[in-house]
């Protein structure tokens, strides 16, 4: 069941990727060397994308699949927002899908020279297309999930052991076959409180005995907030997601601190572009559209003339905030062109209207001096 | 013999390791002769100040049920993991450890005490007899 799942998922995920008008694969194009260097899936999870009653916003989908906008339980737990279908699909066509980027020289250990081969043009097709489905690989977007509750649980309260142990005695369960988050770790304490192991003593006795390739015990010195205020400055975007993504777990409130920030970081300075086809891309823009920060974002789609994206992302806005002013208005209107949707979410919700508003404006005087409203690429 | 589950000592000088070993009781724990090895123990906390402590449970399971005997101090660390009741042991040793640390401070206390009456009547004994004086 889990695997034909897999497979729609994939084939439906290739389709959409193959058929986005953002990155077409052109078929004249020499291929690169793939290098299976990016590094590897951190969690173990699963991500069960849940079908979404329908496409409208009805009032059934709204509590199944968006978050209430300002709710608390929401605001920990976004997961809910981003495993929903819609949203996935979203992101994977924003994320687009330019193969010279994704199988772009990395230096690490394991990348390979690159290959020359004469083909055919059938050839050519195939392995082009082949290429495309392993990118899938490389392009699957770390899940965006709340900060994971603290581990508080006491096993056993023995005071008459105080003394025994001035060190603390941590005991893991080695048993062969066990997946990592369900191992049990223990620790005892010298007044003799038998306790579980919180998040941080787990993360690193299973890095001491299970090592995961990429992790380092503890936290590495460059994400320590003055030096990732460093890497940041030093446009290294993606490395430092990418090395994120290896050393902790998804839900580890660092790893949230350290991509939140590098969001925050790419907004400031209007980089978005740099995350364009990687993994990244999709958590950043559904980070920005659940914390409804995407006015910058919006702006940039806009300079670049693709109105295609710009429609996406207000879209993703409508789904993952259902009760937004600008949702409700353009549910009334069945027939509204893309630029009177942008119009409608930058008249009501935007933060910032005058900024949105404007390049709506650029955007129509370019469309206008080129002749053309309608949609581009 | 006796099938045992104990401890096997590695380690070099100043530095000891436990492996937790399946083995015949008596045999010397570096003869090679170990069935299996279930675990580790180590008995120098670390930069946290853990002593580290992985067994295989499932393992130890088998094994017990093919009869094999964990001895007093596997038993006593077991029961501090929570996988036995604790041992008798545990409970006397760190009762005696407290006796002897209470005593340690008790100790301490009273020598600090004499050395605190000593100084004043030190200080007495060089300073004028100004209680004498006032006295009279």
């Amino acid at each position: 069941m889990a695997a034909s799942m897999k497979c729609a998922w994939a084939r439906c995920l290739s389709t959409i990727l193959l058929n986005s008008t953002k990155h077409r694969c052109q078929i004249s194009q020499p291929l690169y060397a793939s290098c299976s260097n990016i590094t590897g899936d951190s969690g173990n999870d699963e991500i069960i994308f849940r079908k979404a009653e329908g496409e409208g916003g009805t009032d059934q989908t709204r509590q199944e699949a968006g978050p209430a906008d300002d709710t608390k339980k929401h605001r920990r737990d976004p997961g809910k927002a981003f495993t929903d279908v819609r949203v996935q699909k979203i992101l994977l066509r924003l994320t687009g899908l330019d193969l010279d980027k994704v199988y772009e020289y990395r230096a690490a250990k394991g990348a390979g020279v690159a290959k020359v081969a004469l083909m055919s043009d059938q050839q050519l097709k195939k392995v082009y297309e082949s290429a495309s489905y392993k990118a899938l690989r490389k392009l699957q977007m770390p899940p965006v999930l709340g900060a994971r509750e603290p581990i508080d649980e006491v096993l056993s309260e023995d005071p008459e052991l105080e003394g025994l142990n001035t060190s603390k005695l941590v005991f893991i369960d080695i048993s062969q076959r066990v997946p990592l988050k369900k191992r049990t770790i223990v620790v005892r304490e010298p007044n003799g409180t038998l306790r579980k192991a919180s998040w941080e003593e787990r993360d690193v006795t299973l890095q001491k005995y299970f090592p995961q390739s990429g992790r380092k015990i503890g936290l590495p010195r460059m994400f320590q907030q003055d030096n990732l205020e460093c890497m940041l400055d030093d446009g290294k975007h993606e490395y430092i997601l990418n090395r994120a993504c290896s050393q902790f777990e998804i839900d580890d409130p660092e790893y949230i601190r350290v991509t939140q920030r590098t969001y925050e970081h790419i907004d400031g300075n209007g980089k978005f572009e740099d995350l364009r086809s990687t993994r990244h891309f999709g958590p950043m823009i559904f980070y920005f559209t659940y914390y409804k920060k995407i006015d910058k974002l919006l702006v940039a789609f806009l300079e670049e003339e693709s109105l295609e994206d710009s429609l996406d992302l207000v879209k993703l806005y409508h789904i993952v905030h259902p009760s937004c002013k600008s949702a409700e208005k353009v549910a009334s209107m069945p027939d509204a062109t893309p630029l009177e949707i942008i119009r409608a979410f930058a008249e009501m919700d935007a933060t910032q209207k005058s900024l949105v508003q404007q390049a709506i404006q650029t955007y129509e005087k370019e469309c206008d001096s080129t002749g053309s409203t309608q949609l581009r690429r | 013999m006796a099938l045992a589950i104990r401890f096997a000592l590695f380690g070099c000088t100043n530095r000891p390791f436990f492996h937790i070993v399946v083995m015949e009781k008596r045999r010397a724990q570096r003869s090679g002769k170990i069935k299996e090895m279930i675990g580790s123990y180590d008995p120098m906390p670390n930069q946290d100040n853990q002593k580290l402590v992985a067994v295989d449970f499932q393992k130890l399971q088998k094994w017990l049920g093919f009869g094999a005997v964990p001895t007093k101090h596997v038993a006593e660390l077991l029961g501090l993991g929570g996988f036995y009741p604790i041992h008798p042991m545990s409970y006397i040793k760190a009762k005696r450890k407290r006796t002897l640390m209470e005593k340690q401070v008790a100790d301490m206390q009273a020598k600090e005490e004499t050395q605190e009456t000593a100084a004043i009547q030190v200080n007495e004994d060089t300073q004028p007899d100004s209680t004498e004086d006032a006295s009279q």
